[in-house]
């Protein structure tokens, strides 16, 4: 057990953590890249940038949508990705792996903060899990993978919870770990290939809608020719 | 959370389709507009065709990898369109309809989508899914609310201007759209409503003579006249309905003194291109810069039209050479800066009703013109009321898309469409609703005639036209004859 938690621990969250940093380096590089080229095929340069920054903004920090009818959802949805984000970068044990192995290190959450944000990121992983479940709307939409990857976020929350708070035998203590640590190393491959790739393309999205809506002009002989519609009439 | 719901009246009346079972069977078609005769024969292969080819050319691959990647199926787009608060049924999601041509893109257009159909042998596109889209697709009324809802930022609107795109290249496109656009690009009017140049002349005599009984100032309508600063594109259905607007912006330029003209060689701002075709959008953006260069024209003055607006604002310099396309400016932002300069005067006496203004969506979604013509209004208007929500938030009139054009599903538009408009002008309580856009205007009248709502609808230089106040060196003085009628 003791070689597998460490193989877990060292090359194969290296391997894991590589695959997702450079993952997500290339879908986000293709994202650029494509909305570049958009620029570049397009005679209007004029870009929004106020209406882009705030709308990204509002993407961030999206305490307006809680004024909207679905609240309850929101503030769900909000605390929750609050939690998601900050237990794992700033719980002290996490800091240690990387002080201990990289040498790097930064301000940690105090034991209590940990505490709470794991137990709120756990409940409301679990309500979101059921408003997919019993909202009409939202479970007509919901593809198997929304469904999977909420329980697969909980599993190293609940594991860390277990490891971190209960008093359980080494053997336990161990398996939870194990547990643990694969949960977030297959979470970390699976983020570029899947719709957690918004942590770093949502960002973009009104950069990209703002340049779909620049078309590139005189399409239409290109097209009517590849269509066999030249001459055609409306 | 749906507290708007038709009943099932309503609901019977409102998705009646509008073709006999003959045509139906021989278009393979079931949707409530008509669509001309088109080649039935192998629709799903000529709807890829259409679409590898508009992706080769265009920029939306960009945005459907881009939307693809992120989309999250959360529904927060639910809480906001109007149509699903109207029908309840969950197809009417924007989520569920971008979906639609997102499946179609993964499906055909990406690797892992057809690696995974080719080993699953699943997900061809059918008849029956494009049945479904255009049902779908023009059931919305692209409204672009739902695109402040998301949280993914996915524009909902663009998905479904590009699935009407595809749609309409195999054929697929309302009949009143295209018989207009046909009229425009290909008639002898080269207008939507085939108004031709005498007519024209005819009618603007007609109000410049009105004008002077009611006013006792000589406004004119100029035609054609080279160099001036303004060259002038309203909705060209303006001249047959919208007299009174028509009035009220001649009258602004008689009182502020500026350079417009009228050009008779092409008068049309609507734009039909932004609601089922790129390449129809473009055309008609350069029959607009042709004019304007054919008359020496410094700027391009849209009316009171949100698309006509949108378009000639976004789009001519995306078509017409970028920096040096011709500067557009919306008549709404012009009057907002001649009041602002003191060149306006209006009389705060003349309207006394309860006044709201509705925010037409093309003008309002992007926050372009949202606080100018209330702050025009708010002059004059003492009895002036906010609507909720408003601005960006703005609910769409219920003929937004093109849709409002297609005089077939009228009972759609008026008890689905429009549902959440009507209650938000009876909870205002306005005598007189405003709204500065030839398609809103058509819309709200139809909803509240169908609805039986005591309201008004008017455009903004209707009420300008009879609170302005002009200087006294431009009225005329009419002199009593001796059978003790006036005459100037």
């Amino acid at each position: 057990m003791e070689t597998l938690l460490n193989f877990a621990r060292g090359p194969l969250f290296r391997l894991c953590f590589a695959l997702m940093v450079l993952g997500l380096i290339r879908i986000l590089f293709l994202d650029v890249w494509a909305a570049l080229k958009a620029f570049r095929k397009t005679d209007d340069k004029r870009m929004p940038w106020k209406l882009i920054f705030s709308r990204t903004w509002e993407w961030i920090f999206p305490f307006k949508r809680l004024k909207n009818n679905f609240q309850l959802y929101s503030v769900i949805s909000i605390l929750f990705h609050i939690g998601l984000i900050i237990v794992p970068i700033f719980l002290f044990a996490h800091i240690q792996l990387w002080k201990e192995s990289v040498g790097i290190s930064w301000i940690s959450l105090s034991y209590s903060w940990a505490f709470w944000l794991t137990t709120g990121t756990i409940i409301f992983a679990v309500s979101m899990f059921i408003g997919r479940l019993v909202i009409k709307q939202t479970k007509l939409l919901s593809r198997k993978q929304d469904y999977l990857w909420l329980l697969l976020l909980l599993i190293p929350f609940v594991t860390g919870f277990v490891c971190a708070n209960l008093t359980v035998s080494p053997a336990t203590y161990h398996f939870f770990m194990l547990v643990h640590m694969l949960s977030g190393e297959l979470i970390f491959v699976l983020i570029p290939f899947s719709k957690i790739a918004h942590c770093v393309l949502a960002p973009l999205s009104q950069v990209i809608s703002v340049l779909a809506w620049k078309f590139p002009p005189m399409t239409d002989d290109d097209i009517c020719t590849t269509l066999n519609k030249k001459g055609a009439k409306v | 959370m749906r507290t708007n719901q038709i009943n099932n009246e309503e609901r019977i009346k409102a998705f009646k389709t509008a073709k006999k079972s003959e045509v139906i069977e021989r278009q393979k078609l079931n949707v409530r507009y008509h669509v001309e005769d088109f080649d039935v024969n192998d629709r799903p292969r000529r709807f890829l065709e259409a679409f590898a080819a508009i992706l080769k050319h265009s920029n939306y691959r960009m945005a459907l990898d881009h939307y693809s990647r992120v989309a999250a199926r959360c529904s927060h787009c639910a809480t906001t369109c109007q149509i699903y608060q109207a029908t309840g049924n969950t197809e009417d999601i924007p989520c569920h309809r971008s979906e639609l041509l997102l499946d179609v893109y993964r499906r055909h257009f990406t690797l892992g989508g057809m690696f995974k159909g080719r080993i699953s042998s699943s997900g061809y596109l059918t008849d029956e899914k494009i049945q479904e889209m255009a049902e779908a697709y023009w059931n919305c009324t692209a409204c672009r609310r739902c695109v402040l809802e998301c949280p993914m930022g996915i524009d909902h609107g663009l998905i479904t201007h590009l699935a009407r795109y595809i749609l309409s290249e195999i054929g697929i496109v309302p009949r009143a759209l295209v018989i207009s656009t046909r009229e425009q690009l290909e008639g002898a009017s080269r207008n939507t409503s085939a108004v031709p140049v005498p007519a024209l002349k005819d009618t603007l005599e007609f109000l410049e003579d009105d004008m002077f009984e009611e006013k006792s100032v000589k406004i004119k309508f100029p035609l054609d006249v080279k160099e001036s600063e303004f060259v002038f594109f309203p909705a060209v259905s303006d001249f047959l309905m919208e007299a009174e607007t028509l009035m009220g912006i001649a009258a602004v330029f008689a009182a502020t003194g500026d350079k417009w003209t009228i050009g008779t060689g092409y008068f049309d701002g609507i734009n039909y291109g932004l609601f089922y075709s790129d390449r129809i959008l473009e055309r008609v953006i350069h029959n607009v810069d042709d004019e304007t260069k054919r008359l020496n024209g410094d700027k391009i003055l849209i009316g009171e039209c949100g698309h006509a607006s949108r378009t000639a604002k976004n789009f001519m310099p995306v078509f017409c050479g970028g920096k040096e396309a011709t500067p557009v400016v919306s008549i709404l932002e012009y009057t907002h800066k001649a009041w602002k300069e003191g060149r306006l005067k209006l009389n705060p006496e003349v309207i006394t009703q309860k006044v709201a203004y509705h925010d037409p969506c093309n003008f309002a979604r992007n926050r372009w013109i949202v606080n100018q013509p209330r702050e025009v209004l708010k002059s004059f208007c003492k009895n002036y009321v906010e609507m909720t929500p408003t601005g960006e938030n703005n609910i769409c009139c219920g003929g937004g898309g093109g849709t409002v054009s297609i005089d077939e599903i009228r009972p759609y538009r008026t008890t689905v469409g429009g549902k959440l408009k009507a209650d938000q002008i009876r909870k205002s309580g306005c005598d007189i609703l405003v709204a500065p856009c030839a398609n809103c205007k058509k819309q709200l009248r139809e909803l509240v005639e169908d609805q039986g709502i005591n309201c008004q609808i008017v455009g903004l230089h209707d009420l300008i036209y009879k609170a302005i106040v002009f200087d006294e060196s431009l009225v005329v003085k009419k002199e009593k004859n001796p059978t003790g009628k006036e005459e100037n």
